[in-house]
């Protein structure tokens, strides 16, 4: 069966400044990511993977290029949409290096807030949310304060947080660079899990090589382009 | 959907009660001047409603006894009884005066009133203890806050008067206490000079007949006539300066208070403005240190409104917590003052739509934070 396409990109371009401060980041990238897939993004610090995924997220704006978020065309020289916070809310789950829980907000609330912007009855987000902390093994931490749990707890609720809004895409920075090498491995591999059963493609910028072989890809921004390395290759990092 | 002010000021509780009490505590000063300034109408109208003259008749071209010294002949009381619409007619003296005490002299206002005449100014209503005078000389009657009690004896000029009679809460238009003597008394004290003068005066021929005057000489219209009509005979054959009861009340509260008016208007103009930074200040750092939370909203898709209504709901809540603290701090404190002051419901209303206009403004500066915050700075690296 032929995958359903997640993420398209056509002659991506990102200059930052002008004139003598002209920064070349991206040019001319082009890749496809297919729903269910999970992806590695690597490349040296500076390269442009925070900024890749910021344009892919429709948080910054490309200089110029194509991007599909599944069947739509977001970004076509310009964004498409006007309002590109409701595509954000609607179709993307995002998780960083830190976890970003909003602090005074519990467990289970830092979970449905996006799913109750989204319409999503406070009842229903309630109940997907602590689908998702039971899928994460977090459940009885529902009604705890973030400050309460450790870090590696804190980044399996802002994985449950990115889930919430079921989003096809889940963009993650860095999401084990904090953990230590087991607990890197536990997350991608939930992120293997989630990728598979949830059909959602996910991206995830990473320096650690040890969690390399669980992806499904990995994507590197090289001359400021993306090309795809096999798994097999010697070193990629 | 869930509630973010109420959540965020839940954690962080103590620093908001403190900060809304602090900022309470400025509101309670705001209500505090604002009934000093009650107070002062209050008391400006006591002496005269205890009189109730519907004429004031003082010496031509002056403002009257509260606003500036006025001299008229006591004899002028019979000219103006005889004029048509008069009832009745009283001289009466105001007066600066001091009443020993062995701690700290008192500074009062002694009233001297006719008191065999129909015009009284001791009102039944606010005598607590005693009686008024009864006797041509040397009684007084006094307000309690002078501290005198019944049957002490105060030495006034060469005499030792008694008080006879307490009042309560009389106070000149000024907020001094007042005291009440006969008119004869008051003249001597405040027209007679010492008899080294009175023989100097003689020797120059110059009669001593200041004791025949007065301050000012009050009356009261029949029914049937109007007020102003009267008020107008008299300026015209009696060369005189005659106010209504109506006009001696704007005299009062228009000359005299208005310019503590103004000044407590502009202290408290200052201290809204001192408030409504301080708010804005204490709303700025909240979201000062919720910028990364803010801008992870901003990057996950929350919409801007959701934000801002946040910061604009908890800098109202913090305005009308301290309007809350205000007024039970001004009710706490109001009668700790020298004072009169006095708390009205319609004031507080009005500084609490004050508090929320202020309030509102005072989020601009937390909600332009919102608006300029780079969802992308969130995740720097
Ligand atoms: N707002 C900006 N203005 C100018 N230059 C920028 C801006 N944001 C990023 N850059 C530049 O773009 C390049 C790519 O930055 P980016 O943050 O995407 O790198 P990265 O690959 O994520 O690096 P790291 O591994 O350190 O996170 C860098 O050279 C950076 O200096
Ligand atoms: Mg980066």
């Amino acid at each position: 069966m032929q995958k359903e396409t997640a993420i398209k990109v056509e002659n991506l371009v990102k200059n930052f400044g002008k004139g003598d401060n002209l920064v070349k980041v991206i040019e001319n990238a082009s890749f496809e990511i297919k729903k269910g897939e999970l992806v590695a993004l690597i490349a040296p610090s500076g390269a442009g993977k925070t900024t890749l995924l910021m344009m892919i997220g429709c948080v910054q704006e490309p200089t110029s290029g194509e991007i599909w978020l599944g069947e739509d065309k977001v970004y076509d020289n310009r964004w498409t949409a006007k309002d590109t916070r409701k595509i954000r809310r609607e179709k993307i789950g995002f998780i960083f290096q830190a976890h970003y829980l909003i602090p005074f907000l519990n467990i289970i609330e830092n979970i449905t807030l996006l799913p109750q912007t989204n319409k999503v009855s406070e009842k229903a987000a309630k109940q997907k949310a602590m689908e998702l902390l039971e899928y994460l093994d977090i459940a009885d931490k529902a009604h705890a304060m973030p400050s309460q749990l450790s870090g590696g707890q804190n980044q399996r609720v802002a994985i449950a947080r990115a889930l919430a809004n079921n989003p096809q895409i889940i963009l993650a920075d860095e999401p084990t660079a904090a953990l230590d090498a087991q607990r890197s491995i536990s997350v991608i591999k939930m992120l293997k899990k989630i990728a598979e059963e949830q059909n959602v493609a996910i991206i995830t910028v990473t320096h650690d090589d040890r969690i390399l072989p669980y992806f499904d890809k990995i994507m590197k921004i090289e001359n400021r382009g993306i090309i795809f390395h096999t798994l097999d290759a010697e070193r990629i990092i | 959907m869930i509630d973010l002010a109420k959540r965020d000021i839940e954690h962080t509780l103590g620093k908001f009660l403190v900060t809304a009490m602090g900022v309470g505590m400025l509101l309670g000063i705001v209500l505090i001047m604002i009934g000093v300034y009650r107070g002062m109408m209050v008391d400006a109208e006591i002496l005269l409603d205890d009189i109730s003259a519907d004429l004031w008749i003082v010496q031509e071209d002056t403002l009257g006894p509260f606003a500036e010294s006025s001299r008229v002949y006591e004899d002028l009381k019979d000219i103006i009884y005889v004029m048509e619409g008069i009832e009745t007619s009283e001289a009466m003296t105001f007066q600066n005066i001091q009443l020993p005490r062995p701690e700290k002299p008192v500074r009062v206002v002694a009233v001297g009133y006719d008191i065999r005449g129909l015009i009284n100014p001791v009102n039944p209503k606010r005598l607590i203890e005693g009686r008024d005078i009864k006797n041509d000389h040397y009684e007084i009657v006094v307000t309690d806050k002078t501290g005198f009690k019944l049957d002490d004896k105060i030495k006034l000029g060469r005499n030792f008067y008694t008080v006879v009679g307490i009042t309560h809460s009389t106070v000149s238009n000024g907020g001094d206490p007042l005291v009440y003597i006969s008119l004869k008394d008051a003249q001597d004290l405040q027209f007679s000079y010492s008899n080294k003068e009175i023989q100097n005066n003689e020797a120059r021929g110059v009669k001593n007949s200041e004791t025949f005057v007065v301050n000012v000489i009050v009356a009261r219209v029949k029914t049937g006539y109007d007020v102003n009509d009267v008020a107008k005979e008299i300026r015209k054959w009696q060369h005189k300066s005659v106010y209504t009861a109506a006009q001696q009340k704007m005299i009062l509260t228009k000359n005299l208070i208005e310019k503590s008016a103004k000044q407590i208007g502009l202290f408290t103009a200052i201290l809204i403005v001192v408030s409504t930074i301080i708010i804005a200040l204490i709303i700025y750092t909240m979201t000062l240190e919720k910028m990364k939370e803010i801008s992870i909203m901003k990057l996950m898709g929350l919409p801007n409104l959701l934000i801002i209504s946040m910061i604009v709901k908890e800098t109202l809540l913090l305005g009308v917590f301290a309007f809350i603290f205000g007024n039970i701090f001004s009710h706490l404190t109001y009668d700790k003052f020298p004072k009169r002051i006095v708390l009205e419901i319609p004031d507080a209303w009005a500084l609490f739509g004050v508090v929320i206009i202020a309030s509102i403004l005072a989020s601009f500066v937390g909600v332009k934070k919102v608006i300029s915050a780079d969802p992308s700075a969130a995740i720097g690296g």
